[in-house]
């Protein structure tokens, strides 16, 4: 009865799948979880890929594939300094509550060809297009402020310049490389101060400016190993944790003693 | 060799932060002092965080201010009920500067702080340590014996109220000025991830005029359980205590500590404290620089609530 109703189930999503879609994509990642180890200082992940093209001979210029990759969102605060009585010290600040840890975007050729402005930003595509949420700024006393426009895109440049900075964000125009017609791929790097999290791999297929299909693969990026059991421990059990990690010292302390007083 | 912390949440090279601990280590084994006001900063400088680094130089505080008191221990030269005093101080000092560094974390300015407070100390202590070490290297030269000048007798100290007798001490006192000097001093130790020897040492020698021999092992009597306490308030609070930066910090302290000893009998101390006076005050000087230059990038960014 339940091979049956496989089979069934197989049929239907063959006989609605082949006549709709033109052209379909199958990626993978090389790696589906990353684990950050006592050596972690950071790594590459190969993202590969084929366009099936239905028909024979079809073949369009304008077609490219665009790969996303974006980390657990967070609140981020992003601090601005001014000079104060000869100290620059931060003063105005804005918080930004859905800032992806990450992202990194891979195109085969520049973003701005691949399609228009407003199709990217409806998909969230490339740096300049991810939505961080709506902002809450704040004065230096805590107090809230009504930052103008102008201010408040230099706080997300700043935002996205930092991250840069920090390798988190990254664009590569071209990271894609086509071998042949069909099969592509891409490599992308996940810096060590990478947070960690379940990330998302998008692989996009734009078309004529349109996006005719899109494909998610998650990633998995965790600490193992000692450094997820201290990250761990320092955090769901924090107490013990710190009278432990005192305890050690002051034992380290008397083994030194005992060693000093051998002399 | 690189190595992944887990709380800093970023790769150090293994070898760098030995080099650090031991050299740190054998500074104060051989002059006595914890280390934690040159630490502190050299971690800030590699680009720790500053919580993280204030948090974790508290482990190597403990791990050093224990082997220290241990050998005056031996030597009986620790005032327990002194200590004791000043212990009580030392626990509201620590309690408020956690609280003190939460509300600055929070608001954003606990960089600037914690920047500040190391321009000011490493300011005052090396330029400090640098006139005393030049003044006995001309005395050295001139061939006069240094006089231990310890003023009068009597002072304002000796008129407030619930005063107690310190044996070891030989001292009749208040006990209000060394609660306020372990409160002081505390308050400090949160902020810093410092014992605060260089502070206490100096207030028990002038300001409660204790007598010298007893003055180190009682400061540090009290600096081994200050900073434990901060040690695990910093863990509680932060989750700021990176315990494999610690061991790594521990492991090069202790080893540095022995070698320092040994050197210390050997080479001319005045020389090298005058060295290590111009070390700390460079190390101020780089600090209020950052504070005055303009920095690089006007922006910057942090996770709107630290961890979890």
């Amino acid at each position: 009865m339940r091979t049956y109703l496989a089979i069934a189930t197989a049929a239907l999503i063959a006989l609605t799948a082949t006549p709709i879609v033109a052209a379909q994509l199958v990626t993978d990642l090389s790696e589906h979880q990353v684990r950050i180890r006592s050596n972690f200082t950071g790594t590459q992940i190969l993202l590969f890929g084929a366009i099936e093209v239905n028909t024979a001979n079809e073949r369009s210029l304008d077609r490219d594939v665009v790969v996303v990759v974006t980390g657990p969102s967070r609140a981020v605060t992003v601090r601005r300094k001014d000079r104060v009585a000869g100290i620059w010290i931060n003063t105005e600040s804005i918080t930004f509550p859905n800032v992806p840890g990450y992202y990194a975007v891979a195109s085969s050729r520049p973003l701005e060809v691949t399609a228009e402005g407003p199709v990217l930003q409806r998909e969230q595509i490339g740096i300049d297009n991810v939505n961080f949420g709506a902002p809450l700024a704040q004065g230096i006393d805590g107090s809230r402020q009504i930052l103008s426009v102008d201010d408040e895109k230099s706080f997300i440049k700043a935002l996205v310049r930092n991250k840069r900075r920090e390798k988190l964000y990254s664009s590569d125009p071209g990271g894609i490389i086509f071998l042949g017609q069909t099969l592509f791929r891409a490599t992308v790097e996940i810096p060590a101060n990478v947070p960690v999290g379940l990330y998302t791999a998008t692989v996009y297929l734009i078309a004529d400016g349109e996006v005719v299909d899109a494909i998610s693969s998650p990633l998995y990026i965790d600490k193992s190993g000692l450094e997820r059991f201290l990250y761990r421990f320092a955090h769901n059990d924090a107490l013990l944790y710190g009278l432990i990690a005192v305890f050690g010292a002051a034992l380290a302390g008397w083994l030194g003693s005992a060693v000093l007083r051998q002399r | 060799m690189q190595i992944y912390l887990p709380i800093a949440e970023m790769p150090v090279n293994v070898l760098v932060i030995l080099a650090m601990g031991l050299a740190v280590g054998f500074l104060s084994g051989m002059f006595g002092v914890g280390g934690g006001f040159l630490m502190t900063p050299l971690l800030i400088f590699l680009g720790i965080p500053p919580a993280v680094a204030v948090g974790t130089q508290s482990t190597q505080v403990v791990a050093s201010s224990v082997t220290g008191a241990l050998a005056h221990w031996r030597n009986m030269s620790i005032d327990f009920k002194m200590g004791g005093v000043m212990l009580v101080g030392g626990v509201f000092g620590s309690f408020n500067g956690i609280a003190i560094f939460r509300l600055l974390t929070k608001i954003g300015q606990v960089d600037l702080m914690i920047s500040i407070v190391y321009v000011v100390f490493l300011s005052i202590i090396g330029a400090m340590m640098l006139t005393e070490s030049l003044r006995a290297i001309m005395a050295a030269r001139r061939g006069a014996p240094l006089s231990g000048n310890r003023g009068g007798q009597h002072s304002w100290i000796h008129g407030l109220p619930f005063k107690m007798r310190f044996r070891r001490s030989k001292l009749y006192i208040s006990i209000i000025p060394p609660v306020m000097i372990g409160f002081f001093v505390g308050m400090l130790s949160a902020i810093m991830g410092v014992g605060g020897g260089f502070i206490m040492v100096p207030a028990m020698i002038y300001l409660l005029r204790m007598p010298t021999s007893v003055v180190i092992g009682t400061s540090l009597f009290q600096i081994v359980f200050v900073s434990a306490l901060t040690g695990v308030m910093h863990s509680v609070e932060n989750q700021a205590v990176d315990a494999m930066l610690g061991l790594l910090l521990v492991a090069g302290g202790v080893i540095g500590a022995q070698y320092g000893v040994r050197a210390a009998a050997k080479l001319q101390g005045e020389q090298l404290r005058a060295m290590l006076a111009i070390i700390v005050l460079l190390m101020g000087m780089r600090l209020g620089w950052d504070l005055v230059t303009p920095p690089a990038d006007l922006y910057s960014i942090t996770d709107a609530i630290p961890h979890s």
